[in-house]
């Protein structure tokens, strides 16, 4: 049980980088993440069960698809906002994703549909600990992702240019960088982790046009407890938050489970404001 | 070189320029200087194209450069080194310069342009890994200076560049800057110690609220009485 949460924390951790992405680049919430992740369920049963493509290939292919998706979103709807107040780009992005769900209810109703392939129930032996394939698969392609997004963000160009925004806009358009292609690809790299997470998540859990609520909330909480900044912090949220969870199962009902990272979330943000950075910080330097 | 022409700013309701003009020719260091609120930061903000003009043109080598977005007029060779140094504290003193070459022109000469700034602020190569945030204030400077530089601007902004820096310090910067200018780069740089401003500069204009008031060269504004009543105590 330990083992399957820590392999769904690398999919919260994919999830909520995106999240966190576009916060600090952009400081706006982005609501419609959860429409992502749902859009991307879709488009990935369409994929595997209708076309019977590759399950482990699709969210990697249709990841650069999304991407473009949001740096469309983001020229074009939320670039209007920028600067407004809060509370316009939340209920803007709310409403984008209010849209993308009734599409959905439109184009394939409000059923539950599921994934199953060949690798579903799958699974192998390592110790006596039994682990199923398509967890792991799930858990090494998002975490996959979030390596090859360190690694641009450290080294290119445009990955110092998005965090150098994110901590000095201003300053970032005095050094020459275009901040608004800064922002559009901070929101299409959002957008695209929101996509792999969604449609990695299909591999696992059924869906409907509701899907990625409860995510939502499960991204906040881990990134109020990780902090907004670090890669590291997010993963560490993210096993936090997993591990709650599958300890929850055991002294709550199932279906109790969503309200974990609510309560979670809550008392984080009563006991420590600051996260689990602050606490790292106190305990460095009583 | 540089052409500001009758511009007024305006940040909401409240209107910070009336009517301002300057200009800056080729290897000039220009300075502006005027007491707090008086406009300078704020006309300094509108040649790089941080905060749109209510009316007025700006022409920088004969092109108009109002309405263009920042990033363009870096392009176009103006760097500005805003006021508190603005750096990125979360990146590395490396980091920081090389974003400072972000612009294409800049990139293809990264090295050189490196290797200049080092042998200017040596102290910046030392501290080459460290965190911009972990930099002393007068180390702050030098670096948003350097970073400005990797632009490889024409035209250099400078926003108060010896504002917090003690008094030794600021003379450092101040001759470095100097320096920078002889080697064919053209200034602009606000100063609020009078004294400095003037013996610096090639020409001086004067802001007080929001307005132009006096302009010349240093020694014309040294022998100016109301220079003298107002700004030397004299
Ligand atoms: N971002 C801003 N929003 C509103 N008013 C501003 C802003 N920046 C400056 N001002 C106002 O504009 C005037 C000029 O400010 P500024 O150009 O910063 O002066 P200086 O650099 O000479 O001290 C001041 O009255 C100041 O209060
Ligand atoms: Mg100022």
């Amino acid at each position: 049980m330990i083992v399957s949460a820590i392999l769904l924390a690398g999919l919260y951790a994919t999830m909520s980088y995106g999240l966190a992405l576009i916060y600090g680049v952009m400081k706006i919430v982005n609501l419609a993440h959860a429409g992502v992740m749902m859009w991307a369920a879709y488009v990935a049963f369409i994929l595997i069960v209708h076309l019977g493509a590759n399950p482990f290939l699709v969210p990697i292919l249709i990841a650069p698809v999304f991407f473009v998706f949001g740096v469309l979103l983001q020229r074009y709807v939320v670039q209007r906002v920028m600067g407004a107040p809060p509370i316009s780009s939340l209920l803007l992005l709310f409403g984008v994703w209010l849209i993308m769900q009734n599409i959905s209810y439109l184009v394939f109703s409000g059923d539950t549909k599921a994934v199953t392939t060949k690798y579903t129930l799958m699974t192998f032996q390592i110790s006596g600990i039994s682990i199923s394939i398509n967890r792991l698969v799930v858990f090494i392609v998002g975490v996959l992702a979030l390596v090859v997004l360190r690694q641009f963000l450290g080294h290119t160009y445009m990955g110092k240019a998005i965090r150098a925004t994110a901590q000095d806009k201003e300053a970032s358009k005095l050094a020459g960088i275009n901040t608004e292609r800064v922002m559009e690809t901070a929101f299409g790299i959002g957008t695209a982790l929101a996509s792999l997470a969604g449609s990695l998540m299909a591999l696992i859990f059924a869906f409907d046009p509701d899907f990625g609520r409860s995510h939502l909330l499960k991204g906040f909480c881990i990134v109020v407890l990780g902090g907004l900044e670090s890669m590291i912090g997010v993963a560490l949220g993210a096993l936090v938050l997993a591990l709650a969870e599958a300890l929850s199962v055991l002294w709550l009902m199932p279906a109790l489970q969503d309200f974990v990272s609510f309560a979670l979330l809550v008392i984080v943000l009563i006991v420590m404001p600051g996260g689990m950075k602050e606490l790292v910080d106190r305990l460095i330097r009583p | 070189m540089l052409d500001v022409k009758n511009i007024h700013v305006s940040y909401g309701d409240a209107q910070a320029l009336w009517d301002v003009s300057l200009a800056v020719s080729r290897d000039e260091i220009i300075t502006l200087v005027g007491s707090n609120g008086s406009g300078k930061s704020t006309t300094l903000k509108a040649i790089s194209g941080l905060v749109p003009l209510s009316s007025g043109e700006i022409r920088f080598e004969k092109t108009r450069i109002d309405r263009l977005h920042a990033y363009r007029i870096v392009e176009m060779g103006i760097a500005h080194v805003p006021e508190g140094r603005r750096l990125w504290p979360g990146l590395s003193v490396r980091e920081n310069l090389e974003l400072g070459a972000y612009i294409r022109t800049a990139r293809n000469v990264k090295k050189e342009t490196m290797e200049w700034v080092f042998k200017l602020f040596p102290r910046l190569e030392e501290r080459i890994s460290q965190l911009a945030g972990t930099l002393s204030g007068g180390e702050q400077q030098m670096l948003a200076i350097g970073r400005g530089l990797l632009s490889k601007p024409k035209l250099l902004i400078l926003d108060e560049p010896s504002l917090g820096l003690a008094p030794l310090l600021v003379d450092e910067v101040l001759e470095t800057i100097q320096k920078i200018n002889r080697q064919g780069v053209t200034i602009l740089l606000i100063e609020q110690n009078v004294t400095r401003a003037l013996s610096l500069s090639t020409r001086c204009y004067v802001l007080e609220l929001g307005r132009i008031v006096l302009s010349g060269t240093g020694q014309d504004l040294l022998a100016d009485e109301r220079v003298k009543a107002a700004y030397l105590g004299l």
